[in-house]
């Protein structure tokens, strides 16, 4: 058991996936949930404050309060994504998120769709030093994504418990996809729900599909993926039905996957080079001259810089 | 002994010590998360349960589509949804209690409506209201029914 929990993987890996958590903080902030900072216009009256922030003794938000958290959290984040000094900038970048959170939930209203990045932010600082492609394999960085994908796979299997606690058996044969349609469902869904016995249908297969995802640890790799893909596919309807993204748990669910194989910075050079190469080729009348071209190793290590983000 | 002659990266392994606080960590987690789920609530979060469209909705029960909404001078009706006053339309839903108890808390969003819109006419009616749609056996029937639940006039 232990020894599945803290399975080694690819420091590259690792590097890869605290780039892409950090890069979405970043993004969440600005693209993604934009309205955290329209809190600084809501009156401080309509703050209610969720146990933890009753616990912590945390300021109700002012606008200073807001923006201060904002900024920090932004260049914070940002830095964090090149994968230097890991431990600093990885744990102050939970716990700002962890209070720009505390700040988002506390109006009346708790999202569920981030579990799997707050136990993502709060397990990679923990998860060793990692540059991008190195291929030493590394147990503490197997801990940080295994229980990163234990959280993804808790909020499925966990969301359809809550189910069963707060609607019951009679959720499948309920009216709850309908009402989420008739809410914020587009245009495809008007014409899903017309279908007859399809609503229904589907309730009992989102029930079925949340109680099963368990046993995505149970398969071989080749099949784990192909899995992964499904629950993703899973998403796509919802977004495309009743404009639910979900995008947060969407960015941890990532730990699945072998990130590694993914080099932007890598590609991006390697075309430089090649174009480069092609212009020196031209230039010299289509001689080649022996030299060659500064082509860089397939999987040579990568500067500890993240992928594009310049 | 025969060794695998690919594939021999290096590996770092843990400390004894650092697998146990793992495997504690892991514990505790899992089971402060499973206890939020079997008796916690929305206040607990993160570990409260992920009860997002978890309640049962009978299959011939018509359902709620909250807005808000307020009056200004002029008598124009004005929508006062999340773009209008940074308040998610959830957020309403969610303190609807606190709403009905004391509508004066309308105010408030007047106030985030101003705050927003400063030269706009200003508003003296906020109302809560929701639009029953009909469902039958769980699929929308196509008619709805306006109700306001909640309503705060200016006093002048």
């Amino acid at each position: 058991m232990t020894r599945w929990l803290t399975e080694a993987v690819p420091r590259g890996r690792v590097a890869a996936f605290r780039t892409l958590v950090y890069l979405f903080v970043a993004a969440d902030l600005v693209v993604f949930t934009p309205w955290v900072r329209t809190r600084v216009s809501v009156p401080g009256e309509l703050y209610q404050p969720l146990l933890v922030g009753r616990l912590l003794p945390l300021p109700t938000p002012t606008p200073a309060l807001v923006a201060v958290l904002f900024w920090a959290l932004l260049v914070l984040a940002l830095l964090a994504a090149t994968g230097r000094a890991h431990r600093l900038l990885g744990w102050s970048v939970f716990a700002l998120y962890f209070q720009w959170m505390i700040v988002a939930m506390s109006y009346g209203k708790v999202d569920h769709d981030r579990f799997g990045l707050l136990v993502a932010l709060a397990v990679l600082p923990t998860a060793g030093r990692a540059r991008h492609g190195d291929p030493t394999r590394s147990e503490a960085g197997g801990w940080a994504l295994r229980v990163t994908q234990i959280a993804v796979v808790c909020t499925y299997f966990l969301a359809a418990w809550a189910k069963l606690r707060f609607g019951g058996l009679d959720w499948a044969t309920g009216s709850v996809l309908a009402r989420a349609i008739i809410r914020r469902g587009t245009e495809l869904a008007d014409l899903i729900a017309q279908v007859p016995y399809l609503l229904l249908v589907a309730q009992f297969g989102i029930l079925a599909f949340e109680l099963l995802t368990p046993v995505v640890f149970l398969l071989p790799e080749r099949w784990r993926q192909a899995t992964i893909a499904f629950f993703y596919s899973f998403h796509l309807v919802t977004i495309a039905t009743i404009t639910i993204s979900f995008i947060p748990h969407l960015v941890a669910m990532t730990s699945f996957l072998s990130l590694e194989r993914v080099r932007p910075v890598v590609w991006a050079r390697r075309l430089v080079a090649r174009r480069r190469a092609a212009e020196q080729t031209s230039a010299a009348g289509g001689e080649d001259d022996g030299e060659q071209p500064p082509t860089p190793p397939l999987a040579g290590p990568a500067p500890a810089v993240g992928p594009a983000t310049s | 002994m025969a060794r695998i002659p690919y594939r021999h990266d290096p590996m770092e392994t843990l400390t004894p010590r650092g697998r146990t606080v793992r495997l504690g960590a892991t514990a505790l987690g899992l089971a402060v998360l499973l206890a939020g789920t079997l008796w916690g609530v929305d206040d607990h979060f993160p570990f409260g349960p992920f009860r997002m469209y978890s309640t049962s909705e009978p299959p011939n029960a018509p359902a709620p589509d909250t807005r808000v909404e307020g009056v200004d001078r002029t008598g124009a009706v004005v929508p006062l949804g999340q773009d209008a006053t940074g308040i998610r339309r959830a957020e309403i839903e969610g303190q609807q209690d606190r709403y009905a108890a004391d509508p004066t808390l309308l105010r408030q969003v007047a106030d985030a409506y101003a705050e927003r819109h400063p030269g706009a006419p200003e508003l003296v009616e906020v109302r809560i209201v929701i639009r029953w749609y009909g469902i039958r056996q769980g699929r929308p029937t196509g008619r709805w029914s306006d109700e306001t639940t909640v309503r705060w006039q200016a006093s002048r």
